[in-house]
């Protein structure tokens, strides 16, 4: 046999819950299931409930690598010894979508580029993420962002549909592990598919209208240029401030830490929960001193960290153009509704964008 | 898959930074009302020895059975030993440090934050301009700077306070006085009481002594710590002064939960005062909106 490491396969559809049950034999599997007409990342029980087809689900795929409570240490208050609390299992994250997997990869700078953290280290270590691809809805604009497609991402394994069979990626020696185990699946990649898998870029990128998306070149000057602009104002007074965008952002990280002791008081854990820049006590500091005092200054500020501050402090932008902050937001405020008016985007120039876009 | 990235999932599992290292008050002094001084030594002697920081960055204290705070290092690190916090009581894990007594274990992790640029501060004047509990950090550069007064030209320290009751540091910063190697000039808000009066250069804001400065502003190094409010018209004053606004370092607070770039709490624009900061040069106002 000719040594030979191979970078794709394909896998035919009709072999995929074979494949789902393979996976779940290997470890936990989690993948988006339907529930109600949303979609949700869950713990597989029966391969049949994975939904392949989804456009979003409510929360990303984030949840399990840090989840919204997580425990950090217990220490009792006589010793002052600190025990590690967090518990690590392997888990396959499979059916997660282009944007998400770039979402990770933003999580992995911040939480692994400085400082590692080692329980997200560990958590990243024993999770294998398997992405498919996926087609946009009116919310999506990951073009803009540049996630639309997984390169650059950290990512296992991806699958690209491509009629009867998925194109099957191979992108670390992790997934290649897995297709190893499963070979009996999958089948040799032949020409067609590989023409069939480049020919699904370009199907990708059609299905966007392009006049509906955010132009985000020098988005980061635009927005320090344009910090006191009414735009912030105008968005804040429909805001109800109720943090429902960063908590369904798959880029999001803020947490707040606090030490919960027993009821003895003998001791104590120290528990991380999910926080939001968009609640008020955020920023509050002794002697009870906000330093983002509005609404309108906190509607600001996510803009300006997805838009200048991870440029500066990770070297990606911020967003990942998944489109969930603007289908959950219950006073229906559109990230991409701000960013157009920020850039003074008028009927006008919509119109001629359509003309340019139909004349292409 | 990205080769930068794939390298960050290759690392073998690191220290723990969020992990502190016990440690035992030695000593505790109360300075003014609600204001204690307290003197740690870590129980791990390793540490105790190996323990070094710039005057200005802080630490994550924890507080027993309440959680975490940000306290800036008020000792000097060319005084080795011995790691002082002063901590003023404004809420509830600070109340519950208040009555901790000698003996006492905490835990801390640090140092953390940049600190004061006391290597490219060398061999210029320096002007510490300190308001309120703002000394505090300060007191770390003060010594470090008087460990080594040969390496730095005039130095001069502005400190204004509420009232003498409120003077932090008293004896000391009353012996700093009687050197001639550096100026000190101390203001309060009130003249109620006899030692008010005998203690305070001037009454009114720290503002007012800046122009009782003599040093050539181009030639000076200015660090300022003090309440939020106070920045805003002490830079403006320096600035019309003619210090370089490259030149003027200000020690600025925000809430922490981490203190090393992972919670997000501390963020003054694109940057985390817990890393990039605490200490910004002036400067930094033009990119960083709201930051004083
Ligand atoms: C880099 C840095 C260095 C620092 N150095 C020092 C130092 O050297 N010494 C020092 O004493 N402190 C220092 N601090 C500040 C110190 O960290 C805080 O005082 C401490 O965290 C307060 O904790 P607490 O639990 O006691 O107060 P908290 O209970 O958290 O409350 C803080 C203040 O906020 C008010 N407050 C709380 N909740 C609310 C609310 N919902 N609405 C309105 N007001 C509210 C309280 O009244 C209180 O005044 C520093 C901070 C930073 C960031
Ligand atoms: S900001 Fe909104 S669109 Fe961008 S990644 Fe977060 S949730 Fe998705
Ligand atoms: S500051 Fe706001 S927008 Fe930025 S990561 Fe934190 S919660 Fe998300
Ligand atoms: S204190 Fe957590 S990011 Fe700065």
């Amino acid at each position: 046999m000719d040594f030979h490491i191979e970078r794709a396969k394909v896998l035919p559809k009709s072999n995929l819950a074979k494949f789902l049950e393979g996976l779940k034999n290997l470890s936990t599997l989690i993948a988006p299931v339907k529930k109600g007409d949303k979609f949700i990342f869950s713990e597989i029980e029966k391969v049949s409930d994975v939904a392949v087809n989804y456009t979003r689900t409510i929360l990303p795929p984030k949840k399990f690598l840090v989840p919204y409570r997580r425990e950090r240490f217990s220490y009792s208050t006589d010793t002052l010894q600190f025990n590690k609390e967090f518990k690590v299992r392997d888990q396959i994250i499979f059916g997660v979508h282009s944007c998400d997997l770039h979402g990770i990869s933003i999580l992995d700078s911040v939480y692994l580029k400085e400082n590692p953290d080692p329980r997200y280290l560990e958590i990243r270590k024993r999770t294998v993420l398997i992405g498919i691809s996926c087609m946009p809805d009116e919310f999506c604009f990951c073009l803009s962002t540049g996630t639309a497609f997984p390169d650059g991402a950290n990512w296992d394994l991806f699958l690209t549909d491509i009629g009867a069979d998925y194109f099957v990626t191979i992108g670390s020696p992790k997934g290649d592990e897995i297709v190893l185990k499963l070979r009996k699946l999958f089948k040799d990649i032949e020409k067609k598919d590989l023409y069939l898998y480049k020919e699904s870029t370009s199907k990708k990128k059609k299905a966007f209208k392009l006049e509906k998306l955010p132009d985000l070149e020098r988005i980061s000057q635009l927005i320090e240029l344009e910090y006191d602009s009414e735009v912030w104002k105008e968005g804040s007074e429909r805001c109800l401030g109720c943090g429902t965008c960063t908590n369904v952002c798959p880029t999001c990280f803020c947490y707040t830490s606090v030490d919960v002791p027993t009821l003895d008081g003998k001791k104590v854990k120290r528990i991380e929960f999910t926080t939001s820049c968009q609640y008020p006590y955020y920023s509050l500091v002794a002697g009870g001193h906000y330093f983002k005092p509005d609404r309108a200054s906190r509607f600001k500020h996510r803009y300006y960290h997805k838009f200048v501050g991870y440029p500066y402090q990770i070297e990606k932008l911020g967003c990942v153009g998944c489109g969930r902050c603007s289908a959950e937001c219950p006073a229906g405020i559109s990230i991409v509704e701000t960013i157009n008016r920020l850039r003074g985007i008028d009927e006008k120039e919509l119109r001629e964008a359509t003309e340019q876009a139909s004349s292409r | 898959m990205k080769k930068s990235l794939e390298k960050l999932l290759n690392k073998p599992l690191p220290v723990d930074p969020f992990m502190p290292q016990r440690a035992v008050i030695t000593d505790i002094e109360e300075l003014a009302p609600d204001h204690k001084k307290f003197s740690f030594a870590f129980c791990d002697e390793s540490v105790n020895d190996s323990w070094n920081h710039i005057p200005g960055q802080f630490v994550m204290l924890t507080v027993p059975g309440a959680g975490e705070i940000p306290i800036s290092i008020c000792s000097s690190p060319t005084r080795k030993g011995t790691v002082e916090l002063t901590v003023r009581k404004v809420g509830r894990k600070t109340e519950v440090l208040h009555r901790l007594k000698p003996g006492d274990y905490v835990a801390i992790r640090g140092p953390y934050g940049n600190g004061f640029p006391v290597g490219i501060m060398e061999g210029h004047n320096v002007l510490i301009i300190a308001g309120g509990l703002g000394i505090a950090p300060l007191r770390s550069l003060i010594w470090y700077i008087l460990d080594r007064r040969h390496r730095f030209k005039e130095v001069y320290i502005l400190y204004g306070t509420r009232s003498y009751e409120y003077v932090l540091y008293k004896e000391e910063l009353k012996r700093l006085r009687e050197r001639n190697d550096l100026k000190c000039l101390y203001t309060l808000d009130k003249f109620e009481t006899e030692e008010d009066r005998r203690w305070a250069d001037r009454k009114g804001l720290l503002t007012e002594l800046i122009p009782m400065v003599e040093l050539e502003p181009s030639e000076t190094f200015v660090a300022v710590c003090g309440p939020p409010v106070a920045y805003r018209f002490i830079g403006k004053e320096l600035l019309k002064h003619g210090y370089p606004e490259s030149q003027i370092f200000v020690s600025l607070e925000r809430k922490m939960e981490c203190g090393i770039g992972k919670c997000g709490h501390c963020q003054i624009g694109y940057k985390f005062a817990c890393i990039d900061g605490p200490v910004f040069p002036l400067w930094d106002t033009k990119n960083l909106p709201e930051m004083i």
